[in-house]
């Protein structure tokens, strides 16, 4: 906690903490309440009332083993006096984020006062295994060592730097990293609620520094108990496609390794024609490895739909490697397998889910995503006949290769050139993509950016007029009805 | 209905550094900074030019604090300057000249600044590590047996802050006392937890700075104590002085009622009861035996009366700062109600008596364990007061940095000078592994390296403020400077007797030449070495903890600066 104690008394072994979320001194009048005071014996019985109230209630607390008063309100002098006397800690004016998340860590309510009944066991208490005054530079700082009712352990990061505008920074963009770790673990599939509850199992922090075969063995069971509603099966994938095999085979010479397998496109929104349109691009990426054939999943396509003819290629990029996070990160590898599971029929938009992300998918960072989007696009965009669609889908192809271009600017002349042709080259002849970088990004991360983008500058393009206006723009009421105009 | 203004557009600069202006206000910072630094540093008066109050310094905490940086990027520096001396107190200087030296070296270097900052990485891991090691040569273990080493630690940080305006007397009477001061606040029977107590600095301005001294205890300003009558104090059985130390007002003003209405029938009057009530927490300091009353607020008069009457000493008045060390001190718990005062709340004192300064009368609480005292601080006027007061209370602190970590660094720029002909010859004998991993080619590397040590080596320049010259010797790498005034063409070791920090004489051939003006030829040497013996009484040293954090915040400061390409800054 980033403010000092109020009143420190040193204690040893674990200790309760209450939270205290309004001023501990009995009041003698509230809002709507009248004192009279008849005498003056009388008004002083009163405020000594108050103040033995107050002793009563510290006394209480210390035979309850209450080390620490956690304070969201200043408290008066008196309690503070008490709270010395009697061997209890206090801390002050913790803001109301602090507050919830001390909730959260430990599982307890604020400390309600009991009224008269004041010898009523305490309950609601937090046990902390040590509460101490810590220097971090100049600051002086609560540190107090909650221990944990939730899934995960209450840890603290600091980080230090010279400037505090750098130390926010940095802050930030250490929230960046836990929240694309949090959507890391979560994967795109055909129903919503198998995606949420998939993620929920894989999102708690554990699950990110568990070692990787638990986690890979978690997806994998997940999605033996979705082959129902899967069309891609991992086991299927695993004897069907030759391709995959071959690969398996190539690489296996770490044994942990696992294969996944994740698809660069996904379902449809269904309410957004234009990331329909993406999603049926990326569908129909496919290429022409006539050598891989998946028969399973073809007959299971075809017991699922058969109404439309939409040409459904699905590319499907399997990659090995490991998730271990700071360790062998050399050693994956990426190889690009892109096959193609025939024709099949699909009837409405939201069915091309049969292809999926999977979650925990990686790619090396370096722009290979957007080259991989890229190539497959310009692909399809050439299978596809109609003038129109090929246009727009070589516009999206051209504009994701911004994103090497400008990675590319700051090194050496022409390098953007040869990572692109390179890349090209290895992805026409079947072969794994040179990779140089050691950093990995998020699949899932990048196909939520394709469509905030593609979204985005759809919006933008479909605006006809910019209308300026002089005052600022009030928030019209729902029961603004049109009887009001 | 309010007027909306036009939002004006961001400020946007590209590739700051390469800016003019920012290269303009770079240097005169630099150049303002290093005029300051060291025992001949000039001083810097600063006022706001319609009248006020004045401050004449040469120390960078009041320079930072007060000057106003108007360009981002310097306002990082200053940022991190500040930080750093919030932490060390000491070395602030140091920090900001070597960061406004590194930027302008580097800058000029024509290598991407994103190997630069590697390599100065590598570089600081060298120095740190050189720094940390046992054969480091320029540093020295303190011995807290003797005073010696502690002596010459707070004579340096006094020497170097000319704007004190101290003779040599009085640095030597300001050195006994400061440490005399710390001994104190280091516990006598230390447990499992030692904590330091604290120095109360009690400001006397406008008498010489020889009149300053140490008191144990707590001194409080009463200026209604008459000095004629001596000062009688109640004292308990085991010869103790009983202390009730009150944090809660004792004025006998009303409570202050919550929300809600109080009705006060016809005839009775609050502030009677309120009265009656304080006289009653008077009886009960009687019947229990107290000697001294302080209250951190006000008491009202009548309980002061009565308190008198009684043979009880009351002190109001004390104000919140000294109610922590009070508390320590005397082992008392400020009590924070007038309803009920728990006899467990009572300290003990040893003795109290009236002490005065200048025209200032004070009641001196004298403690039976000492880990509290005051400084009576006295200097001629309040400028060079202030000055002397931050001056005292850096010494304070690198004395308790010091006694975590019992190291010290060679000051009178050696420690720079040193660490410079380390580097070189480090830089010339690392492996191509080590470019390798660095991502540089080795000849960038020795630029960096040349950049960097030309850095370290400005920073000793900058103890020079007068036309002499500055010599660096290839034995010990130590820095020698040479008075101004002798012909270019006299022999170098005629004219140097002992070296910047005093650890080194002239012992012969130690192979001099410039420190300035060998600029681009660096001349390939061994490692230097550490130093044989001592010559002069007085080693000039620096803080260890806060020379090397400055090194620290110099260079990651200024990579942070190199490698801001835009600056954009909201105009609105």
């Amino acid at each position: 906690l980033r403010r000092d104690f109020t009143t420190y008394c040193p204690a040893g072994g674990d200790l309760r903490a209450v939270l205290v979320p309004e001023p501990l001194r009995p009041p003698l009048t509230a809002p709507g309440v009248e004192f009279v005071v008849d005498s003056e014996g009388q008004y002083q019985a009163s405020l000594r009332w108050s103040s033995s109230r107050t002793e009563a209630l510290m006394k209480h607390l210390q035979r309850n083993n209450v080390k620490l008063l956690l304070s969201s309100v200043k408290q008066e002098e008196v309690i503070i006096y008490y709270a010395k006397l009697y061997g209890v800690s206090v801390v002050e004016c913790l803001s109301s984020e602090e507050m919830a998340l001390i909730r959260e860590i430990t599982g307890v309510s604020p400390y309600a006062s009991f009224g008269d009944d004041i010898h009523r066991e305490i309950t609601e208490t937090a046990v902390a295994a040590f509460c101490e005054p810590l220097l971090l530079g100049s600051q002086r700082c609560v540190h107090v060592g909650f221990t944990s009712v939730c899934t995960f352990q209450p840890h603290c990061l600091i980080l230090c730097g010279p400037v505090d505008g750098v130390n926010e920074l940095h802050a930030a963009a250490l929230h960046g990293a836990f929240t694309m770790l949090q959507q890391l673990f979560k994967r795109v599939d055909q129903r919503e609620e198998c995606r949420a509850e998939a993620t929920e199992k894989q999102l708690t922090i554990e699950d990110i520094f568990c070692n990787t075969n638990r986690v890979s063995e978690r997806q994998l069971k997940t999605h033996k108990g979705e082959t129902e509603v899967q069309i891609v099966d991992p086991d299927l994938q695993g004897s069907d496609s030759p391709a995959c095999v071959q690969t398996n085979l190539q690489i296996l010479s770490n044994p942990t390794s696992h294969i996944k397998e994740f698809s660069v496109a996904t379902e449809g929104d269904g309410s957004s024609r234009d990331i329909q349109k993406l999603c049926a691009k990326c569908e129909r990426l496919g290429d022409s490895h006539e050598n891989c054939k998946s028969n399973s999943l073809v007959a299971n396509q075809k017991n699922y739909s058969t109404a439309a003819s939409a040409v459904d290629n699905a590319i499907v990029i399997t990659a090995c490697e490991r998730l271990d996070v700071g360790k062998d990160l050399e050693k994956t590898t990426c190889n690009i397998v892109p096959f193609k599971h025939g024709k099949s029929c699909v009837s409405i938009a939201q069915n091309y889910s049969n292809i999926l992300i999977e979650a925990g998918s990686v790619l090396p960072v370096g722009g290979y995503f957007e080259i991989l989007l890229h190539y497959y696009i310009q692909h399809y965009a050439k299978q596809f006949q109609q003038s129109e669609v090929t246009v727009i889908s070589n516009v999206v192809a051209d504009a994701l290769l911004s994103i090497p271009k400008a990675l590319y600017r700051t090194t050496e002349q022409n390098s953007f050139t040869k990572f692109y042709l390179k890349a090209i080259n290895a992805l026409r002849k079947n072969q794994p993509l040179p990779m140089t970088e050691k950093g990995l990004e998020s699949v899932y991360c990048k196909y939520q950016l394709v469509i905030s983008v593609l979204h985005c500058v759809t919006e933008l393009l479909s605006i006809d007029l910019v209308i300026g206006v002089k005052r600022p723009l009030q928030k019209i009421e729902d029961n603004d009805s049109e009887d009001d105009f | 209905m309010s007027r909306l203004e036009a939002k004006k557009p961001p400020l946007f600069i590209s590739e700051p550094l390469t800016k003019d202006a920012v290269s303009q206000s770079l240097s005169l910072l630099s150049g303002l900074l290093k005029s300051c630094y060291g025992p001949a540093g000039r001083l810097k008066q600063l006022h706001n030019g319609v009248g006020g109050y004045v401050c004449t310094t040469s120390q960078s905490s009041a320079i930072f604090s007060r000057l106003s940086v108007s360009h981002p990027i310097l306002r990082v520096l200053t940022a991190s300057v500040q930080n750093h001396v919030s932490r060390f107190s000491d070395c602030g200087l140091f920090t900001a000249i070597l960061c406004c030296s590194l930027i302008e070296n580097f800058k000029s270097l024509s290598i991407a600044s994103c190997t630069v900052i590697k390599i100065s990485k590598h570089l600081l891991s060298l120095c740190m590590d050189y720094l940390k090691s046992e054969v480091c040569g320029c540093r020295v273990s303190v011995d807290f047996c003797s005073l010696e080493t502690l002596r010459c630690l707070v004579h340096s940080i006094l020497t170097s802050k000319p704007a004190c305006m101290l003779n040599k007397p009085e640095v030597d009477h300001l050195t006994t006392l400061i440490l005399k001061a710390f001994m104190f606040t280091v516990p006598c029977h230390v447990e499992t937890n030692a904590v330091l107590g604290k120095c109360i600095i009690v400001p006397v301005k406008g008498r010489r700075v020889l009149d300053s001294t140490v008191l144990p205890g707590v001194l409080i300003e009463t200026p209604e104590i008459q000095l004629a009558k001596p000062l009688t104090v109640k004292r308990s059985c085991s010869n103790m002085i009983k202390i009730a130390l009150f944090c809660v007002s004792m004025s006998g003003d009303l409570f202050n009622p919550e929300e809600g209405t109080m009705t006060v029938h016809h005839g009775i009057s609050l502030e009677m009861s309120e009265l009656n009530q304080l006289l009653n927490v008077g009886k009960q300091l009687v019947s229990d035996e107290v000697g001294l009353v302080v209250c951190q607020k006000v008491i009202h008069p009548s309980l002061k009366q009565y308190l008198k009457e009684n043979h009880i000493v009351a002190v109001d008045r004390a104000g919140l700062s000294l109610m922590e060390p009070l508390s320590q001190m005397t082992g008392s718990k400020p009590i924070g109600s007038i309803h009920s005062v728990s006899p467990s709340s009572y300290g003990s004192l040893k003795d109290v008596c009236i002490e005065s300064f200048a025209s200032k009368h004070f009641v001196h609480l004298i403690p039976n364990d000492t880990v509290v005292c005051s400084l009576i601080l006295c200097n001629r006027n309040e400028t060079a007061w202030d000055e002397l007061k931050r001056a005292c209370e850096t010494a304070e602190h690198v004395l308790q940095l010091t006694i975590k970590e019992p190291l010290a660094l060679l000051g009178g720029g050696c420690t720079e000078t040193h660490l410079a002909s380390y580097i070189r010859h480090k830089s010339c004998s690392l492996s191509t592994s080590t470019f390798k991993d660095i991502d540089c080619s080795q000849t960038q590397y020795q630029l960096v390296a040349d950049g960097f040590c030309r850095s370290l080596e400005s920073v000793a320049c900058s103890l020079n403020h007068d036309d002499g010259e500055i010599l660096t010797d290839v034995v010990y790498g130590h820095c020698w400077f040479v008075p101004s005034g002798f012909p270019s063409v006299s022999n170098l070791s005629d004219l140097v007797s002992k070296c910047g920090c005093g650890i080194n004489g002239n012992s012969g051939n130690l192979n001099w030449r410039l420190l300035q003006g060998q600029f681009g030829s660096p001349i390939i040497q061994g490692c230097p070495k550490e130093p044989s013996g001592k010559v002069a009484d007085f080693l000039t040293l620096d803080c260890f903890a806060a020379k090397c954090s400055g090194l620290q915040v110099a260079l990651e400061t200024a990579n942070l600066i190199l490698d801001l390409s835009y600056v954009i800054e909201d105009q609105n």
